[in-house]
């Protein structure tokens, strides 16, 4: 598997996500995006098209307000 | 009997005694408040402790039983609770320097219901961050010391709640699950840990971590104690709305509960493929036991399973970074170094990789379904690894090195992504004297079978009335 450049994940902090991160913790997350990319792609041998999307996804209501 | 045979008790054997009015709940709370007092300062499992509040509601349950208002089996028995779950009045800090001083003005649904149940809130465990991670290290208030070995990890994220139960500091406690995080502690020190079936206990109240895959569950020194637990937490709960409408049986009409002519499934390949030997033969131990009281035994496989890993990690990374994205901008020095990491990582998975991993979820659930269509449950292990020493990044398996963490997950996190209920129950001591953990995972709102199993096994456990080392 391609390792991904630390430089396009400063590029996509910067430009796109607007969440700052510092070279090491791009670091880490440029390995751990390369571990896992073999994996994510292996999810396309699922038969995906039969199966809805899971509807688990509501967020609870305590994220509003702890802030 | 003193007060350090009290802390001692289980939460049934307690309830026993408070029923009939052998024991005073001020009595119990006092002795549990003495022994962390006294312990914890070396075991950091507690990071907010309640002293005044958990005496004066002792002292309110000690009148209402003597006045004949008797509540149920968690009538003045002291819980605590990890410290994402939100409690009115006093901080909930989530193990974060960033809301070391949050103080909700609103208490967790699960918080209400034990306190409707008489429950004495002990105080606020200790845990992973924000928990996200399983090793229970935390940078800002200690890592809490595995009562097995004070140099091994005590697993999380749910850590305060596998140190504080196993140290006989509290009876019972509550942790979060989003990828094993009460299961892997309860498996690495020793004790009894719950994810219900998703949509069995409301999450309303308690910092999320990954809403689509977090659970509320019990973790207790047997698995009477978690049954009880789990019949007050479960239920509906219109402020959740991912609660199950359907009704919350007795899990007490379990147990004692006979497993003769259960079906058990041994998930060999994925769960079995680099396992430490003892615990490969502990887990199989186990299984032989089960055998022996008239359940019988059979290997099944999940040829998909393995796609569950990156699926969680697709899900928790989106929807933990999706959470934290305004600390993160504002905030993020604030975080420990570990957990700033895997948030920052999250920002880079893609929504189609969220969105299959989602989907993915449905085809491992009807996988899972298939197999618990043949058999009652299904048998492997909590960790493939007992508790690694604190200092430790990696660890080699079988000729198979990888990191802890990873270890630490492989074999809970596919059972958040399918959503199914799994129990952990002690099954053995390595020759290192730690803790290897059983994992039983049932149909959906089946929480009734896993306990009957793992009441049978404890009867016949190597663990069975051993504490750890040091705990007197």
């Amino acid at each position: 598997m391609t390792a991904i450049p630390i430089q396009l994940l400063q590029a996509i902090s910067q430009g796109l996500s607007q969440i700052p991160a510092t070279p090491e913790d791009l670091a880490v997350a440029a390995a751990q995006l390369t571990a896992q990319a073999a994996g994510l792609a292996r999810l396309d041998e699922l038969d995906l098209l039969t199966v809805e999307p899971a509807t688990m996804l509501l967020p609870p209501r305590e994220a509003s307000r702890v802030r | 009997m003193s007060a350090d045979a009290l802390t001692r008790l289980t939460i049934a054997e307690a309830a026993e005694m408070l029923r009939r009015r052998a024991l005073s709940p001020v009595e119990l709370t006092r002795a549990c408040l003495a022994r962390i007092r006294r312990e914890d300062g070396d075991r950091r499992a507690f990071i907010t402790v309640l002293d005044e509040q958990a005496l004066a509601a002792a002292a309110a349950a000690e009148q209402e039983i003597a006045a004949g208002r008797y509540r149920g089996p968690l009538h003045g028995v002291p819980i605590a609770l990890k410290d994402l779950v939100m409690t009115r009045g006093v901080r909930t800090t989530c193990g974060s320097r960033i809301l070391k001083d949050w103080i909700p003005e609103a208490d967790a649904t699960v918080a209400v219901r034990l306190a409707e149940a008489g429950a004495i809130l002990l105080g606020k465990l200790n845990m992973h961050e924000f928990a996200y991670g399983p090793t229970g290290v935390n940078p800002h208030y200690g890592t809490p010391r595995n009562p097995w070995d004070g140099t091994r990890m005590p697993g999380g994220s749910s850590s305060g709640s596998g140190v504080a139960v196993a140290a006989g500091l509290v009876p019972g406690a509550l942790g979060t699950d989003t990828g094993g995080s009460v299961r892997i502690p309860a498996a690495l020190c020793g004790i009894v840990g719950l994810k219900p079936t998703y949509g069995r206990v409301s999450r309303a109240g308690v910092i999320p971590l990954a809403w689509s895959l977090d659970h509320v569950g019990p973790m207790t020194r047997t698995v009477a104690d978690a049954a009880l637990l789990l019949q007050v937490l479960a239920g509906r709960d219109p402020a959740d709305p991912s609660t199950a409408d359907g009704p919350v049986p007795d899990y007490g009409r379990a147990l004692p509960g006979e497993v003769r002519g259960l079906r058990l499934g041994l998930l060999t390949e994925y769960f079995f493929a680099h396992l430490e030997a003892e615990v490969r033969k502990a887990v199989l131990a186990a299984a032989r036991s089960l055998q022996a009281l008239g359940a019988s035994v059979e290997e099944v496989a999940l040829p998909g399973i393995h796609h569950a890993g990156p699926a969680s990690f697709a899900i928790i990374a989106s929807e933990a970074t999706a959470y934290h994205e305004p600390y993160l901008k504002s905030r993020a020095a604030e975080y420990g170094a570990d957990v700033r990491a895997r948030l920052t990582t999250g920002q880079f998975v893609l929504a189609t990789q969220y969105l299959k991993a989602q989907r993915a979820r449905q085809l491992l659930r009807a996988e899972v379904d298939a197999a618990l269509g043949r058999v009652d449950a299904l048998l492997f292990p909590t960790t493939p690894i007992p508790a690694p020493r604190l200092e430790a990044r990696e660890a080699t398996v079988e000729g198979l090195t990888e990191d802890v963490r990873w270890w630490l997950i492989r074999c809970t996190r596919p059972i958040n992504v399918t959503g199914h209920p799994a129990l952990s129950v002690p099954c053995g001591l390595t020759t290192d004297g730690l803790p290897i953990g059983l994992q039983i995972v049932g149909r959906y709102f089946d929480e009734a079978t896993l306990f009957r199993i793992g009441h049978a096994l404890e009867t016949t456990s190597p663990l069975r009335g051993r504490r750890p080392p040091g705990v007197a």
